[in-house]
């Protein structure tokens, strides 16, 4: 049994588009929770509701129903100025997180409160040279990029990181050191993370619980061993079949 | 490809030069002028091009190479301006409407609409006569028009760069809508816009001078080609030279100014 508080927490969460005549349900009734120190890894296919929920929590977007915990108190309908100050989105497009017009450190220094020495001593906890901080995203690879956006959500001094499918863009050996550096900053900084990918393999390495979502419903929600391996779902089944087919 | 970039970039700074050498002989216009384009000469009316006036004088024996040169600054410094002006009103707008949406785009997106509706020189001439004519008037009358294709275009240009994950990592720093459009849709949207302004220099030259010519703007004795064209037009049997030479300055200039335009965003279609 887990004793850790929950730091974040969505109760019965439902999100509807309207898609020309249409109505589509992104999310019905979703419900999460997310312990200080915890990585929650989202899986699912394309359309099924990841990026919705992220856009929610981050207050992007409101619910249509149900309501958003931070600390056990409601933040719903907050907006994003107000959930900065306590939560942070590392991006899947890890160039276009960044101003192209803007150097690093500029981008780095639009954090409230940051000062050349944190950004120095971040970015360094982060791998990367202090060179790179006078140059364009354009003038990084996508590894380092994603690696600045890390530095930058660390710089506010957020509790909880989101990362959409932060690795999708990047090749396996920058996934790796990516994922390694998520590791070492949540040990670290005993930092919560959701992480929301459509990579199965990766979740179960690096997550200590996983929610699957299908058609905007949870599937199946559990500790990463239990549902590795002994998945109930049929959809996580399939999910899981895939992962071992391609290994 | 690369020779094809150089070409473009070739054309570019031919067509930047003219229109410098244009700007600046408009600036020079008092050094440059021989003669005083105000001081009428009753024994030099409507005297042919000559050594003394270059391009000949019009029907109050004024020289007219001086007063195209005076003309120039008016017409080059008022087009510019105005420009500048509707340029900065309309992408200002149009960043509020795209960054902000909601009741202000749809009020302020429906008066573009409603002031497209018009042709821009039917509306133009009606609130120039309103005004009672003048420089200030014929300006106010094609600025109420033009900021609208710039709040159209930043507008457009803001609803894209808007959706970037930069903008949202931005919210998420806190930072005010009016940070986030000063500091980074600004920067990103500038160079489409001012490519289209420079676009727009010529089509305004046209407004002006045409208001002017129809003594809507400037008034005379005030150096102007339009005007300048609109007065001689009714002795151009005996002088074409006091309507041909204005004519072709105001030619010569609105083209340089649309190959400019043209060659700048060819040149960025192809970077």
């Amino acid at each position: 049994m887990d004793n850790r508080e929950d730091i974040l927490s969505g109760l019965q969460i439902s999100k509807k588009y309207n898609a020309n005549t249409r109505e589509v349900e992104a999310l019905s009734d979703v419900s999460f929770s997310l312990k200080k120190g915890e990585i929650l890894g989202i899986v699912g296919e394309s359309g099924s509701g990841k990026s919705t929920l992220l856009k929610i929590i981050s207050g992007i977007e409101k619910p249509d129903k149900g309501d958003l915990l931070y600390k056990g108190e409601s933040y719903k309908g907050a907006g994003i100025v107000k959930t900065g100050k306590f939560l942070q989105m590392i991006f899947q497009d890890a160039y276009g997180s960044f101003d192209p017009r803007m150097t690093m450190r500029k981008s780095l220094m639009e954090i409230s409160g940051a000062t050349e020495k944190e950004i120095l001593e971040i970015t360094g906890k982060t791998g990367l040279n202090k060179e790179l901080l006078d140059k364009k995203p354009s003038r990084l690879s996508g590894g380092q990029c994603q690696r600045m956006s890390i530095a930058r959500a660390l710089l506010s001094h957020a509790d909880i990181l989101l990362c959409d499918e932060i690795t999708s863009a990047l090749d396996v050996s920058t996934q790796a050191q990516v994922v390694k550096l998520l590791e070492e900053l949540k040990k670290k900084n005993d930092l919560s993370i959701i992480f929301v990918s459509h990579d199965l393999a990766l979740v179960s390495t690096l997550c200590d619980r996983i929610m699957v979502l299908k058609n905007g419903v949870c599937v199946e929600e559990g500790e990463t061993s239990k549902i590795i391996s002994n998945p109930k779902d049929a959809y996580t089944k399939l999910l899981l079949s895939s992962v071992i087919t391609v290994n | 490809m690369k020779s094809k970039k150089l070409k473009l970039k070739r054309k570019v700074i031919i067509a930047a030069m003219i229109a410098i050498i244009l700007i600046v002989v408009a600036l020079l216009a008092e050094v440059i002028a021989p003669n005083d384009p105000y001081a009428t000469n009753a024994t030099m009316i409507r005297k042919a091009p000559s050594a003394e006036y270059l391009f000949g004088t019009d029907n109050l024996g004024r020289c007219v190479f001086s007063r195209v040169l005076y003309g120039a600054r008016t017409t080059i410094s008022s087009t510019v301006f105005l420009v500048a002006i509707s340029f900065f009103i309309g992408t200002l707008i149009g960043m509020i409407c795209g960054y902000y949406g909601g009741i202000v785009d749809e009020v302020l997106m429906r008066v573009a609409d409603l002031t497209l509706a018009f042709p821009q020189m039917v509306v133009a001439i009606a609130v120039a006569g309103l005004l009672d004519g003048g420089l200030g008037g014929a300006m106010i009358a094609l600025g109420i028009t033009m900021w609208t294709s710039f709040a159209r275009l930043a507008r457009s240009h803001t609803l894209t760069v808007k959706q970037m994950p930069f903008i949202t990592a931005s919210r998420l720093a806190g930072k005010s809508g009016a940070y986030i459009i000063i500091r980074h849709i600004l920067p990103n949207i500038l160079e489409p816009v001012l490519i289209s302004a420079l676009t727009q220099i010529g089509t305004t030259m046209i407004g002006i001078s045409g208001l002017s010519f129809l003594g809507l703007g400037v008034v005379a004795p005030k150096a102007e080609w339009g005007s300048m064209i609109s007065e001689a037009r009714a002795y151009i049997q005996i002088a074409p030279w006091a309507v041909l030479y204005p004519a072709a300055a105001t030619i010569i200039t609105i083209v340089v100014f649309n190959y400019l335009g043209d060659a700048v965003l060819e040149y960025r279609d192809n970077a």
